[in-house]
């Protein structure tokens, strides 16, 4: 085989491994960011980013790939959501969640007041606390996130800890009861 | 028994097989981590509450096309000077705007297009974001044909970039103790375009700018500037592939290493001085940058380094033995040297201070 096409079946299959990467991955890339902005459209906005960047410099073969795509995914969207570009109110204010759809409007208000403001302190945590709980809330496991971060998994639960303590405390007055 | 740690009892609230051994045993017992456990079980509820969003609903099929199509991203590594305005354009004309530019002004070799220019030095000139723009808009002037395509392409050892590349890698013999030892490779095999001037489509192009063009040299139309780059090696330190430790840091190279074939440009038709007179004469380079090319005494043998004025700094170094050029921005992100030794162009840049880029630069082997 000459080289040319050594270098063609290492293209294709390079597409291939991307292309099945993509698919296997691209629907919790845009839950994880949209977890953070709240909206569908900004959060594929922001995988499709992640999965164009990951791959004009990465083997979608690296063993890293899903773990480097959710941290870029989460990282952003919070960028995004620090950049204060978004029109986060009214997007929040749409936003219900299954369950919630038949709640009484006051208390539906009340909720979503506290999603925004929770979402104003996510913005102002600092970058790894951040990073922990929206990865965990995305519904990765602590040995996800621990690899996404590339600390040690008995750092998670401090970080969750103090990202959970001081949005609680943005909050103030507490969730919906 | 200590108490519990914060970190352990929110782990407790997410993973039952936590809430084993001793750690479970003390818990059961003192009332002081138990009300604690109690709060942070219910900081984490109410978190998770107010983090719920309904779940999106994606159509990955027509994402991927989405994505596939999707043009080819600006680089996101090396050092990222202000000046970026340029490239409204896509990526590849910019750069080839950028090569018969700035290259062509102290490297052109003419009356004998079979001549291959070799340049042995380095020289800066300073540049506006107005000359950068003007030298971009040349790209207007032509039409520009690949006849060797850039590929620039990852690899993960450095024996796999120089099968890409023909060229071995420099090795850095005195990395700093801090820096990662992690390498990203990339290679490039040498790249070709020919940029055909056409004077109807510079005319057009210059009133679409509202400019009025210098006379066009005769011959101008229809002269042909074959411009070769690389082949090229390149090694990037830094943990950027995997997530760093520090959030901060994310994505951030170190230490950039480079070796290039020179530039080298032809052309058929016009004359040096033709084309350097009719480059300069565009509207928006600057006096500064006129009066710099033209003090270049050796154009055939110059490498030429555009300093982007207000943004970067440079002074000439001594570096392998040779002339080059030590280049910082004005923020203190970063620094580099280049140097051309043997018809080969390299360079050291990175997160450093000038003296360790320096450094560096004379210990690579």
């Amino acid at each position: 085989m000459n080289i040319g096409a050594r270098r063609m079946t290492k293209a294709d299959s390079e597409d291939e491994a991307f292309e099945a990467l993509f698919t296997s991955e691209y629907a919790r890339v845009v839950g994880i960011a949209n977890r953070v902005l709240a909206d569908p459209h900004e959060a594929e906005d922001v995988a499709q980013e992640a999965f164009v960047d990951f791959h004009r410099l990465h083997s979608a073969k690296a063993t890293y790939a899903p773990a480097w795509l959710y941290r870029a995914a989460a990282h952003t969207a919070l960028n995004r959501l620090r950049s204060g570009r978004r029109r986060q109110r009214r997007e929040l204010a749409q936003a219900a969640v299954e369950g919630e759809r038949t709640m009484d409007p006051q208390k539906q208000a009340e909720l979503n007041e506290d999603r925004r403001r929770l979402r104003e302190g996510l913005a102002r945590l600092a970058p790894k606390p951040a990073l922990a709980l929206v990865l965990r809330a995305s519904g990765l496991s602590y040995a996800e996130v621990a690899q996404a971060l590339g600390v040690g998994i008995g750092q998670i639960g401090t970080l969750l800890r103090r990202a959970e303590e001081a949005l609680r405390k943005e909050v103030g007055r507490g969730t919906s009861d | 028994m200590a108490h519990l740690t914060d970190g352990t009892l929110r782990r407790m609230v997410d993973d039952p097989d936590a809430r084993a051994g001793s750690d479970a045993a003390h818990l059961e017992t003192c009332s002081d981590c138990k009300a604690r456990f109690g709060r942070i079980s219910e900081d984490a509820h109410s978190v998770a509450t107010l983090l719920a969003v309904p779940a999106a609903s994606v159509d990955a099929a027509s994402a991927f096309q989405k994505v596939r199509g999707a043009p080819a991203a600006s680089p996101r590594f090396g050092i990222r000077l202000p000046i970026a305005r340029v490239p409204r354009r896509p990526l590849m004309l910019a750069l080839v705007a950028a090569i018969v530019g700035v290259a062509l002004l102290g490297t052109v070799v003419a009356k004998d297009m079979k001549t291959n220019y070799s340049p042995s030095t380095v020289q800066t000139v300073p540049v506006t974001v107005a000359d950068l723009q003007a030298l971009s808009q040349l790209a207007d002037y032509g039409t520009i044909t690949w006849t060797k395509q850039p590929d620039l392409q990852v690899a993960t050892s450095a024996g796999d970039a120089a099968s890409v590349s023909g060229i071995k890698p420099p090795v850095v013999s005195n990395l700093p103790p801090n820096f990662s030892t992690n390498i990203t490779y990339g290679a490039m095999p040498q790249a070709q375009a020919v940029f055909t001037f056409d004077a109807n489509k510079a005319a057009a192009a210059a009133a679409a700018h509202g400019k009025t063009l210098p006379a066009l040299p005769k011959g101008m139309d229809g002269a042909k500037l074959t411009v070769t780059a690389g082949p090229a090696v390149g090694e990037i330190y830094g943990d950027f592939n995997k997530p760093s430790s520090n959030a901060n840091d994310f994505n951030l190279p170190q230490l950039i290493v480079g070796e290039s074939a020179a530039p080298s440009v032809t052309s058929t038709q016009v004359t040096v001085p033709q084309l350097e007179n009719y480059i300069l004469q565009q509207p928006g380079i600057s006096p500064e940058l006129a009066a710099a090319i033209r003090s270049i005494k050796h154009p055939d043998r110059t490498l030429v380094i555009p300093i982007p004025v207000k943004f970067a700094t440079s002074k000439d170094v001594t570096v392998q033995g040779v002339q080059g050029v030590a280049l910082g921005d004005n923020t203190g992100v970063g620094s580099g040297v280049i140097w051309v030794k043997n018809g080969m162009v390299f360079v050291v840049a990175g997160s450093i201070k000038q003296s360790d880029a320096l450094t560096i630069a004379n210990n690579l082997k």
